[in-house]
């Protein structure tokens, strides 16, 4: 549209003796003050032309999108005729918020479906804007989404030079339209310049667009849930004023009107409103959109989400008529800017590399368990909690070293300590080994979804079985702890044990605390194999299984050691009837992020760091890779 | 098709509604051809004992409507609710915030055992079924041919139920509390084409509120243009009686 922009000048008198003219052959609307009003409406005088300009409740967009116009005529006889009321006419005095608004107009109504009656009004209208150098009020934002500076939607664009106007004229339409009706002459480029430079500079001033401007469809997109949405939706009364005075916002609801005759009727067209509560209604009564946030929601997205991503600019061209009209003090600036402010933050802790900076945390006690396993007391530097769940983990590292995924073996508390049982079998673990009491490591996390309060309640009221095959006692140790503190809020506890030979048990002392406990509480023990001083079971840890009487409908087994354990224990619970809905595992993975980035831990569409390491088994036994 | 028989009846109101149809003149005429008016008090003497539709203002507030409006709804088979009295009991509701005995020996201080009247005014759906509504006092006599044509033609006779700020903005009026006025458009039902704002009034809710007004949001705007939580509840008492307890 822009390709043929031309710059002429001609003084106001000028201009103002030319619409005069063109009167002869074209309808003129302009500013104009009617009723103690001041709109945009047709006149029959030019002197009643209003140049200095107060925002009008409604955009110019009505004479081309009528508040309500006839689309058909009809008899009841089923004769039938489409309607375009349209007429040759000028519409002067456009200022560039509402011609970006007609500009987007003019895109909405032509593609897909071109639109005869608004398309037709279009063709046959000339438009001429008045450039805006400065905010016209404390509403207006023009400036945060640039819609001061339109690039279409205008034939020729008018800027004040004092006692003339320069003219940039974008279409041919408009270049005809000066030639016949503008005495014109070559611009004063100097006075031009100054005119760019002050619109420029008082734009600058008021504050520059929007901070995120561009990615504006994806921050709203992001920020669905955003608290924003309730405290706004709150205090809307639904009334529609938005929409109605809104340049850009074109939906309409179509009605049949017939004359009392009963003979002949018209079809309607009528402004709609999204806002409004029935505009979403269906005639069974169902309604789509039945809440306020929801309709809130979806009239700010449609400016800034989606139908920016179709138009590939703000549909809010910032005229601040909503702003004006809103009595309850509801403004997109408000919402798009929280809305931005809580992306930058988030955006903020990765450009920070929060997200991969340890901890320091000082070794304070070693106990050697078994051979190969030990067990570290680790105290924060921070003097923070871990504050995790149990069945968490946490990414130790040390540097020169590397990072391992570690599980946390005590209970959640609120002091600074907290204990790991490691076994060595890797870089950093074979390290961690060598560390004395005393020496720091670093720590991040605690990551990954444990055994949270949803879990924690599902196992109230009833039989908890937790099976945990050699270093698979560690993940659920924590939980095995917090169950026994409050040992009288379940049917029964059972614990079932296994490992290789007695001297590979861990946690010997509080075993052997466990076993003493009695009254709802069981342990079972077996080692793989074990000589005579041995006086519990020996055989692998499905053979403990049916040794423990339960009813499968209110028992939920908690399961956990190696890989190949898993296959094993599910189908002996299985064959007890117990079905994989009541079943938990702690899965194991390699993991180098812990965030769910990384992609090692990745279970087809899950990330086992962050949705597990636990999981309802029902809910990834369909997965190849899960066992 | 036949005509359908039209009836038209008042109860406690100040007959002002049906003095607006009268006032329809040429639409009268055109309305004439598609109904048959059988019974109006204020137009014609005679009366009919049969009819299709009966059209009905003025609030249910004594003991004896009751046996009227009953009589009503058992011979049409549409009933219309007609202006802010028989709609949402109007003006004359006003009272029910009040002691009857009170009211009695304040109005007619000589004879108070005279006058039959209820404890509340109300419309008159509370006591018997209501098809369709015209809201308003007086009715907008557009909106009323258009629901008698609605009805005649056999469609919903639909009414709006966004508030009067839609039809407001549409006439392009500048918002009146921009002018420091206080207004209850926007909790108010639509279909006025907001003839108050639009002509130096403000709306005072003879239409009754829209279905689920925002009335903890209305409230905390007309405080914050001035209003005192008295002179509040004292607006929405006019029209909305038995909504003004929801305001506070």
């Amino acid at each position: 549209m822009m390709s043929t922009v031309l710059e002429k000048q001609a003084t106001k008198d000028n201009i103002i003796l030319g619409l005069k003219k063109a009167m002869a052959e074209y309808e003129i609307a302009a500013l104009t003050k009617k009723e103690g009003k001041i709109l945009f409406d047709y006149i029959d005088d030019v002197n009643k032309i209003e140049l200095q300009y107060t925002p009008t409740v409604l955009s110019p967009k009505k004479f081309f999108f009528p508040q309500e116009e006839v689309i058909l005529e009809y008899t009841m006889e089923g004769k039938v005729q489409a309607k375009i009321d349209y007429r040759k006419m000028v519409l002067f005095g456009v200022r560039p918020c509402d011609i970006t608004g007609i500009q987007i107009l003019d895109e909405a109504f032509a593609e897909s479906n071109g639109d005869p009656n608004y398309l037709t009004k279009r063709e046959n209208s000339v438009i001429i804007g008045i450039d805006c150098n400065s905010v016209c009020d404390e509403n207006a934002f023009c400036y945060k989404v640039n819609s001061q500076y339109p690039d279409g939607g205008f034939d020729i664009m008018l800027h004040d030079l004092g006692n003339s106007y320069a003219m940039t004229i974008a279409t041919e339409k408009g270049e005809l339209f000066a030639e016949q009706y503008f005495d014109s002459g070559r611009v004063d480029s100097e006075a031009m310049e100054e005119f760019i430079r002050t619109k420029e500079r008082s734009f600058e001033e008021a504050g520059g667009p929007f901070e995120e401007l561009e990615n504006l469809p994806e921050i709203f997109a992001e920020n669905e849930h955003h608290p924003i949405w309730d405290s706004e939706a709150e205090r809307c009364l639904s009334c529609g004023s938005c929409i109605m005075v809104c340049p850009t916002c074109y939906c309409f609801d179509v009605i049949d009107e017939l004359a009392l005759s009963m003979k002949i009727g018209d079809r309607l067209r009528r402004w709609d409103a999204c806002m409004l509560r029935s505009f979403a209604e269906v005639a069974g009564g169902e309604n789509f959109r039945e809440e306020v946030k929801n309709r809130v929601k979806h009239r700010i997205n449609r400016k800034f989400n989606f139908l920016m991503r179709k138009h590939g600019k703000s549909v809010c061209v910032g005229c601040g008529r909503c702003v004006r009209s809103c009595l309850a003090d509801i403004s997109p600036v408000t919402i798009v800017e929280a809305l931005t402010e809580t992306s930058r933050q988030v955006r903020l802790v990765e450009k920070n590399n929060e997200l991969y900076l340890p901890t320091k945390a000082y070794i304070r006690e070693i106990v050697q368990f078994t051979e190969k396993e030990k067990f570290f007391e680790l105290e924060m530097e921070n003097g923070k909690s871990l504050n995790h769940q149990p069945g968490q983990f946490v990414l130790l590292s040390i540097f020169g070293i590397g990072e391992a995924a570690i599980s946390i073996s005590s209970p959640p508390s609120f002091g600074n300590r907290f204990d790991i049982v490691v076994r060595a079998v890797g870089d950093v673990t074979n390290k961690l080994h060598t560390l004395d009491v005393g020496d720091f490591v670093f720590i991040r996390g605690p990551f990954g979804h444990g055994f949270d309060k949803n879990i924690q309640r599902e196992m109230e009221g009833k039989h908890v079985l937790f099976i945990a095959g050699g270093i698979g006692y560690v993940p659920l140790r924590s939980l095995i702890n917090f169950t026994l503190k409050q040992k009288e809020h379940y049917a029964k506890i059972s614990i079932l044990y296994g490992c290789k030979s007695p001297e590979d048990r861990m946690y010997k002392d509080e075993l052997d605390y466990i076993s003493t406990i009695g009254g709802n509480v069981e342990l079972l023990e077996t080692v793989d194999s074990a000589d005579k001083s041995w006086l519990k079971n020996t055989g692998v840890i499905t053979s403990l299984i049916p040794m423990v009487k339960f009813h499968p409908e209110n028992t939920i087994a908690v399961v956990c050691g190696p890989p190949v354990m898993y296959k094993f224990v599910i189908k002996a619970l299985n064959d007890q009837g117990l079905s994989n809905e009541n079943i938990y595992v702690s899965l194991e993975r390699r993991m180098k992020c812990g965030v769910g980035k990384c992609g090692h831990c990745q279970l087809d569409d899950i990330y086992v760091c962050q949705d597990g390491p636990v999981f309802r088994f029902s809910d990834i036994e369909e997965k190849e890779e899960a066992l | 098709m036949s005509k359908p028989k039209v009836a038209f009846f008042d109860f406690t109101s100040c007959e002002g509604c049906q003095l607006s149809i009268l006032n329809l003149e040429t639409e009268l005429l055109e309305l004439l051809d598609i109904i048959d008016i059988v019974e109006f008090r204020e137009a014609m003497s005679e009366k009919s004992d049969t009819y299709d539709i009966a059209v009905i203002e003025g609030s249910y507030s004594r003991d004896s409507d009751l046996k009227r409006l009953r009589k009503i709804r058992e011979t049409a088979g549409v009933v219309v609710a007609m202006g802010a009295c028989a709609h949402i009991g109007g003006l004359n509701a006003l009272r029910n915030s009040q002691q009857r005995e009170d009211l009695l020996k304040k109005v007619y201080p000589d004879h108070p055992e005279w006058y039959e009247t209820n404890e509340k005014a109300l419309p008159i759906s509370a006591a018997i079924k209501v098809d369709a509504v015209v809201p308003g006092c007086p009715v907008d006599v557009k909106e009323f041919v258009h629901i008698v044509k609605n009805l005649v033609l056999g469609k919903d006779p639909g009414l709006p139920t966004y508030p009067v700020c839609v039809e407001c903005k549409l006439n392009e009026n500048i918002c009146v509390y921009e002018l420091g006025k206080t207004c209850l458009g926007p909790v108010v039902r639509a279909g006025c084409n907001a003839v108050c704002t639009s002509n130096g009034g403000v709306c005072i809710g003879c239409r009754g509120l829209i279905p689920n007004p925002n009335l903890n949001s209305q409230k905390d705007i007309m405080q914050k243009y001035g209003l005192d939580m008295q002179r509040i509840i004292d607006s929405v008492n006019l029209f909305m009686t038995e909504n003004a307890r929801e305001v506070q």
